[in-house]
């Protein structure tokens, strides 16, 4: 039990330390900013923004509010920096830029003659209404990111100062904030005191002398009522369009507290320990990873409460969203699987997901969007929407369980499946449970979808891809169902099913927006991460067909 | 089942009833079925993502393949259900599963059969009694006084699977038959400007203005000769033809050129500036020469020019469609060759009659006009980005009604569906994009969509101990090992 308590602080030192942490430019992230239709902390707006730019939330250690305010204050200081990410290599050769470099400079991409080339290749296949392919989408990212840099320099990004009440509150153009660039003088001077007081902090941080504490504390105090000032201004001039604080706190609280890479964290621990359990036999270490699961598993929870709170909607609206609600149902059904018949390895391969989805959530934020965006117009508000995408991701979550499983499960047929027999019986079942839970989500799931298109547009089924292929994944799972009952599968089939049926759910998953890109679903669509999803699905027929070379020999030398 | 009285025939025709139902329920081909269909409607999205949606309807969800592999799948859950009779309690939650899926089925099929998908566009303050349905259909009317028209041929076509190419369709007309020859599912329509053989022509010129940032060229076309043609480019004015007396007089307070041709070749030009105190620029030009337009630093070229210009469509066909592709058919009527898009109507003249021919999708009458009274948009703050729409309509008999997006209007068996909206240039709305329908299978789908659920949830938890029972009988065999 001693070591339980020991897990548990260990999870909570974490957080404690992560608590005490602050910074002086506190006053500062919590300035409030309209951007991309929405207001949002500045903290939420500097990283977005630096992400665009940079593929990250920090340049080489600095936080994105100090990055972003710098930039908005020198930009000539800027130029040389290599900070512009560009990923494409079609994009670098057609810039003449190096190849092998990652990351440029304003300077080397804005006075390159070719850039205008390449722009008006981009606005041609625009107006062309063709499909923009990876190099296209890339260019347009970087359309995006030099836009965010100029406007971010001329001052006309950041918009801080909300208009005064107008006549015609339904017009959105009548709600646009106000940007440092329209302040009117006595504006800018209540801004440059708070831009004062930034310029004061960086001057504190990089001086060489031992930092004061009562400075950093005096510091602090400025920085609190300078922002305070401003914001107070700010807020007067339409205390209607002004966020409340408490709102803005706790975005900020999301974006620094991060509760989802605790609970990644929490999983991965949760993990090492069922395997500790399974190498020393010991029950303790099995006990350690349901708490620590628990742990991650109230982190998880915890983190879709705010986000849901701060959205205003259920968290499956994008691509990110569903693969943090794909580890979390994933967890679910684990620990119910788990609890009934406590073999050990279920519990292993739920956290194992749920730590992989968290994991790929949090480190492709180009790719998975983690901002939270507005909602298109047909996305909004509705009940049957909801609850269909909501019940057909949570069955991808038990099938990505069932092949977890079935992972495992192969494991034990290289090793040896005389010896590992009721190992193997017990996988097996686990598997094939996981895969009755996902269809019965799934079915249920896809006839909502046709509820939720017959209300909204009138049309129950409609061949669109997204829909036709979460039926091929419905239809692949029923398949091996009915062949587990014919007696066409046996154990190894049902295991190396498992594993390869995934692959119907991850196409109908990424595979439709990214890789088919066509049909209703649109508002989903992304681009990129192809050449990760695919070795994902590479590795896992490589590794089936190494057990089903092995299983056949086998089978041979018996007979 | 069989009475030993029965004779050897009947014996012989019920175990061939049971073998029959025995065959066709058989899990076997369950299973390929089942793969079949998910390969089929696999090939289905990828034809839609390489085309579109409609042509992946013709292509792959809506051919015989299909109905085959539905088909069997219905006469294999039938079978299936059959063979378990006589049915038990322990079977309902089997039954249900399976019987859901017939009921599901059925309903598509009514819908399909009997329902109406239709789009009804509306231009805001304007109205619409015509829902546009997918299916199309040619159309001739004619007319002998151009006042009265009688319709002489109407017929639902679709060109895409019975390609005219392959066999053209003859429509027969007083004097002499309309033949349609070719189809092109992919077409760009672009404008295009040629000399013409037309006296009633007036005549085109294209020109060049240029800089270090600007390149821009343009036609200026007469609609009839000696009527000046003019184009607005930015900052200047450019005009086909001399000025008038008035301006002659006067001078322009514009920036402006009037070009006109002159003999030897040559154009003769008069240049105009917004600036009062600058003369005006006076000359002759040849094709091509460059003229210093002392507008910033403007130079301007005449590239082209005819006498007798027209302007036509011209059709390209492309090998994939985007939203700026349509769909076209080539013609030939009284020995000329014609090239219609689709949904566009043409006129054809002879020397005794007028017809009008049109190719495009069926309209179907709603019998009652909805008036588009408004049409709300809200944005999100600060930005051009759409939060919501919504129509404001009025319907005879029911009064002014919103339709907004899953908000529909239910009136005489319809549903009237908030789809979408066509902007202008501007971003502003124009029009509403509503879609019609009437579907009769919808509560057999419904009902159908139930009992499968229902079915498969409890099959599943039934399945538990079962399961249980197939499973290692302690944690300890599995936890414990080596």
């Amino acid at each position: 039990m001693n070591r339980i308590f020991w897990a548990l602080i260990f999870s909570f030192g974490f957080l404690v330390s992560q608590k005490s942490f602050s910074a002086p430019l506190k006053a500062l992230e919590l300035l409030p900013v309209q951007d991309q239709g929405r207001i949002k902390p500045y903290d939420t707006f500097a990283r977005e923004s630096l992400e665009l730019v940079y593929g990250k939330q920090n340049y080489q250690g600095k936080p994105a509010t100090e990055i972003i305010m710098t930039w908005l204050l020198d930009p000539v200081s800027w130029q040389e920096r290599k900070i512009v990410e560009i990923k494409h290599h079609l994009v670098k050769e057609g810039l003449k830029l190096d190849v092998l470099e990652k990351y440029f400079s304003v300077q080397e991409i804005l006075s390159n003659d070719r850039i205008s080339l390449l722009m008006q290749q981009l606005n041609q296949k625009r107006e062309e209404k063709a499909k923009l392919d990876p190099y296209f989408q890339a260019l347009q990212r970087l359309e995006q990111q030099i836009y965010v840099l100029r406007s971010l320099a001329n001052g006309s990004l950041l918009r801080l100062v909300p208009p005064a009440p107008s006549e015609n509150p339904g017009d959105s153009m009548s709600q646009t904030w106000k940007s440092v660039a329209e302040f009117s003088e006595s504006e800018h001077k209540l801004f440059s005191e708070v831009t004062g007081v930034f310029l004061k902090y960086l001057s504190l941080q990089v001086s060489t002398t031992k930092k004061d504490p009562s400075e950093i504390k005096q510091l602090t105090q400025d920085v609190f009522t300078k922002v305070g000032a401003f914001s107070e201004y700010a807020k007067k001039q339409n205390p209607g369009l002004y966020p409340a604080a408490t709102d803005i706190e706790l975005e900020v609280h999301y974006n620094q507290f991060h509760p989802f890479r605790w609970a990644y964290i929490a999983y991965l621990l949760a993990f090492l320990a069922v395997v500790l359990s399974w190498i020393f036999k010991r029950s303790l270490f099995y006990q350690a990873a349901w708490v620590v699961s628990l742990v991650g598993f109230l982190m998880h929870i915890y983190g879709f409460c705010l986000r849901v709170y701060l959205t205003g909607r259920p968290p499956v609206s994008n691509m990110y969203e569903t693969v943090v609600w794909v580890g979390f149902g994933a967890m679910v059904f684990s620990m119910i699987i788990e609890l009934t018949y406590k073999w050990r390895f279920i519990l292993m391969a739920g956290t194992a997901v749920a730590a992989f989805c968290l994991i790929v959530a949090d480190t492709a934020p180009i790719i998975l969007d983690p901002s939270l965006t507005p909602l298109e117009p047909v996305l909004r508000s509705n009940f049957w929407l909801m609850t269909h995408v909501l019940t057909i991701t949570i069955s991808y979550a038990a099938f990505f369980l069932a092949m977890a499983c079935a992972d495992i499960g192969l494991y034990f047929f290289i090793k040896d499946p005389q010896k590992y027999q009721p190992q193997i019986k017990a996988i097996v079942l686990s598997v094939y449970r996981a895969m009755q839970i996902g269809v019965g989500l799934l079915a249920p799931g896809i006839i909502l979808g046709g509820i939720w298109a017959d209300y909204s547009w009138g049309r129950f089924w409609g061949w669109d891809p997204k829909e036709t292929w979460a039926l091929i994944a419905l239809l692949g799972y029923v398949a091996v169902l009915h062949g587990r009952v014919a007696g066409l599968l046996k154990d190894f089939g049902i295991l190396v099913s498992g594993i390869l049926t995934f692959s119907l759910v991850i196409m109908a998953w990424y595979g439709v927006n990214f890789i088919l890109g066509a049909g209703l679903h649109s508002y989903g669509f992304g681009a990129g991460g192809v050449e990760y999803v695919a070795s994902f699905v590479a590795i896992h027929i490589l590794y089936v067909c190494y057990a089903s070379v092995l299983y056949r020999d086998r089978k041979r030398s018996i007979q | 089942m069989v009475s030993p009285s029965s004779s050897p025939a009947q014996k012989y025709f019920s175990s061939f009833v049971r073998t029959l139902v025995r065959t066709l329920s058989s899990l076997k081909i369950a299973v390929i079925v089942i793969a079949s269909l998910a390969i089929l409607i696999a090939v289905g999205t990828f034809v839609e993502a390489r085309y579109n949606s409609e042509i992946a309807q013709k292509l792959v969800y809506k051919t015989f393949w299909m109905y085959l592999v539905m088909g069997t799948l219905a006469v294999n859950l039938t079978a299936v259900m059959v063979s378990r009779w006589p049915w038990q309690k322990k079977h309902v939650p089997f039954i249900l599963a399976h019987i859901g899926i017939l009921v599901l089925l059925a309903g598509s099929l009514i819908t399909y059969w009997w329902g109406l998908d239709g789009t009804l566009r509306i231009g805001i303050g304007e109205k619409n009694h015509f829902v546009t349905v997918p299916q199309t259909e040619v159309l001739v009317w004619s007319s002998f006084d151009g006042e009265r028209y009688t319709q002489l041929f109407q017929r639902e076509v679709d060109f895409f699977l019975d390609r005219p190419q392959n066999k053209s369709l003859e429509i027969p007309l007083p004097e002499g038959n309309l033949k349609i020859t070719h189809f092109e599912p992919f077409t760009l329509v672009s404008r295009r400007i040629a000399a013409s053989e037309n006296q009633k022509m007036g005549s085109g010129l294209r020109f060049l203005v240029h800089n270090q940032r600007v390149n821009q060229s343009e036609w200026l076309l007469q609609k009839r000769p000696g009527e000046n043609a003019q184009a607005a480019l930015g900052l200047a004015k450019f005009n086909l033809g001399p000025p008038s007396a008035e301006i002659l007089k006067k001078g322009s307070t514009e920036n402006e050129i009037f070009i006109w041709p002159a003999p030897g070749d040559k154009f003769q030009y008069i240049l105009y500036y917004r600036d009062p105190q600058r003369k005006p620029l006076k000359g002759f030009l040849t094709l091509g020469q460059g003229l210093k337009t002392g507008w910033m630093d403007l130079e301007f070229k005449v590239l082209m020019y005819f006498t007798h210009a027209e302007e036509t469509q011209e059709f390209k066909p492309v090998d994939r469609p985007n939203p700026l592709t349509t769909s076209s058919i080539d013609f030939e009527f009284l020995g000329k060759k014609y090239s219609l898009q689709v949904n566009d109507v043409t006129k054809l003249f002879t020397d005794h009659a007028v017809y009008i021919f049109s190719y495009g999708q069926k309209r179907v009458d709603l019998d009652f006009d909805v008036v588009l009274k408004e049409f709300q948009m809200g944005r999100y703050q600060g930005t051009q980005r759409a939060s919501s729409y919504q129509s404001q309509v009025i319907v005879p008999g029911l009064g002014e009604k919103t339709i907004s997006m899953n908000e529909p209007l239910k009136h005489k068996g319809l549903t009237v569906y908030q789809a979408s909206f066509q902007e202008n240039e501007m971003g502003q709305p124009i029009a509403s994009i509503l879609s019609v329908n009437y579907d009769p299978g919808r509560w057999i789908k419904y009902l159908g969509s139930l009992i499968l659920s229902l079915g498969v949830v409890w099959l599943f938890y039934n399945k538990r101990k079962e399961s249980r029972n197939q499973a290692p009988k302690t944690e300890r065999e599995v936890t414990d090992h080596e």
